[in-house]
């Protein structure tokens, strides 16, 4: 892929958390297989697998997903195999990119042992706490509270891990305080945002078709909001995530502060390929490299332009 | 997922139901495997966003076939579709054992689609069969001409018996090997009928988000408790495989 590099004649390259990663882009978690993995290759800095759990997850009984305008709603229930499993069916994300590794306890305990669990694994660059999960009963969403369940949390994990960066995956709301804390705790990083909680109802049936949450490109406006207020107020890295489906998509989140980005729902429906070709043709035109990007609208106010009578 | 952008070849009515086709030369496809589909042209079409999966409807070589019915806005927009998108022929299709003897193939509503090519591979390989199909009324129903003797039942009666797919077929008694695709009720209730003497294999309908494995949207319950993936484990499955 360096071949590659050199033939876009672009720097893609960004730092995250001392980690060098060759494209800004990262998989969002639970949105890329293995068996999806054969197609990939180049286009992403960093892997990250599906949420890990202590152990397997059975999920949540079907339907599981429902589409909504320009989105769709989810409620999977971080299905899964089990840390255990996990670990030895690793090496299929081998792509020879960083790997991040999503966990998700039901307690702060479990997040602590999870870390623990992976503190000792080579293959494992960094962890993603992911304190945001809208589709559990037990942990899940209930981590961002407030600051401080996500302090604690954080914390204990920081503790557990001491080696590798951490990054809190963070939900929408009271995003601010909850980046806040996470960074005193010890985060090296924060993916900022996860699904925003939502439901579908089916009128003709007349009942809850899926209650889970939502992404696609329906939530970006908030996604990027929330990455511009936070990457604002902490010094931490800011992964962002939520809704990005274009090569501008990614300039933009970058712009408002993200040092990398997620791409979730939109590998359903488009190469990610695409996506960096896109992202690689904008930093060629403005003659950018990807790391210049990174709050390059700090401090700039935001601009009212023409067309906006409301 | 890769993308391919096809230009929509041909287009038909069967009945109340579309025919689609566009040209596929990049590999092989079987009976019971499927695509996700969508109206081209992105970025327009952010809303509705994801594609929808399809079953084959039938394959020459060339040329590749969708069936479907207008059901909500991402097939209202397929329907309307000079352009598609498609991603490669994805999942599990029917396994095909040409050693066994008599097959019966059952279709409820639009869970026909997968059945011509099946029958066109049967054919091919020598297998005799029956075709059953259900229908909620005449309208779908139209779609039976394409399928030279089967039998047809409606639910209110309109055409052909009135009932269900399994009252058209009398019996599952006698044949070796027994497919099925259709709405999940009628999928419980043909493994019902089969028993245990036959080889059933059962193609599922469900809602699907990426098709490759990735989102677990897709489960279906399995015996013994769990849920596996309809795009990578199936759409087709034994009937035994299933909880239901």
């Amino acid at each position: 892929m360096v071949v590659r590099e050199q033939e876009t004649g672009v720097d893609r390259v960004v730092e995250l958390c001392g980690l060098r990663l060759r494209t800004p882009l990262i998989p969002a978690s639970g949105t890329l297989s293995r068996e999806a993995l054969g197609e990939v290759g180049g286009v992403y800095g960093a892997m990250l697998p599906k949420t890990t759990t202590p152990s397997a997850r059975a999920g949540n009984p079907p339907p599981r997903v429902a589409e909504t305008p320009a989105g769709m709603v989810n409620s999977i229930g971080l299905q899964n195999p089990g840390v255990e499993s996990f670990l030895q069916d690793l090496d299929a994300f081998d792509l020879g990119i960083p790997i991040f590794v999503s966990v998700a306890g039901d307690t702060v305990s479990e997040f602590a042992l999870l870390c623990e669990t992976l503190a000792g694994e080579d293959r494992v660059s960094a962890v993603e706490l992911n304190l945001s999960c809208p589709n559990v009963e037990c942990g899940g969403l209930a981590f961002c509270a407030g600051p401080a369940s996500v302090e604690e949390v954080v914390a204990a994990c920081r503790a557990a891990v001491p080696g590798k960066p951490i990054a809190a995956k963070l939900t929408n709301e009271g995003v601010v305080e909850n980046a806040r804390a996470a960074e005193s705790a010890g985060a090296d990083g924060l993916t900022v945002i996860n699904t925003l909680p939502a439901l579908t109802i089916d009128a003709r049936a007349r009942n809850v078709l899926v209650r889970g949450g939502l992404s696609g490109p329906a939530i970006k406006p908030v996604a990027l909001r929330a990455v511009y207020d936070v990457s604002g107020v902490v010094n931490i890295p800011v992964i962002g995530s939520g809704g990005v489906v274009s090569g501008t998509d990614v300039a933009e989140f970058m712009l408002a502060g993200a040092t990398a980005v997620q791409v979730g729902t939109a590998s359903f429906v488009r190469d990610p390929r695409k996506i960096l070709d896109e992202f690689t043709d904008y930093l060629k035109e403005n003659s950018l490299s990807a790391a210049e990007l990174t709050g390059a609208l700090r401090g700039v106010r935001p601009v009212l332009t023409g067309g906006g009578d409301i | 997922m890769k993308v391919y952008s096809v230009k929509v070849e041909e287009r038909e009515e069967l009945g109340s139901y579309t025919l689609l086709k566009y040209r596929w030369t990049d590999g092989s496809l079987e009976p019971g495997q499927f695509v996700m589909a969508r109206a081209a042209d992105y970025p327009a079409t952010l809303d509705p966003f994801l594609a929808r999966p399809f079953s084959f409807y039938d394959y020459d070589g060339h040329m590749a076939s969708l069936l479907f019915e207008v059901r909500g806005r991402g097939t209202a927009l397929l329907d309307l579709a000079s352009t598609i998108e498609v991603t490669a022929p994805l999942g599990k299709g029917f396994r095909i054992d040409p050693s066994l003897g008599r097959a019966v193939l059952l279709g409820g509503g639009i869970g026909v689609a997968p059945l011509k090519i099946l029958s066109r591979r049967l054919n091919a390989v020598g297998i005799p069969h029956d075709v059953f199909l259900g229908f909620a009324d005449a309208g779908p129903a139209a779609v039976a001409r394409e399928f030279p003797g089967a039998r047809v039942a409606t639910i209110d009666g309109s055409a052909g018996t009135h009932g269900t797919v399994l009252d058209a077929a009398d019996s599952l008694e006698g044949y070796a090997a027994i497919y099925a695709c259709g709405p999940n009720p009628m999928l419980a209730a043909v493994k019902l009928a089969a028993g245990q003497n036959s080889l059933c294999q059962l193609s599922v309908e469900e809602r699907m988000g990426c098709g490759n494995g990735s989102c677990n949207g897709c489960v279906v319950p399995v015996r013994g408790g769990g849920y596996i993936r309809s795009c990578i484990d199936g759409p087709v499955f034994p009937a035994e495989v299933l909880a239901w």
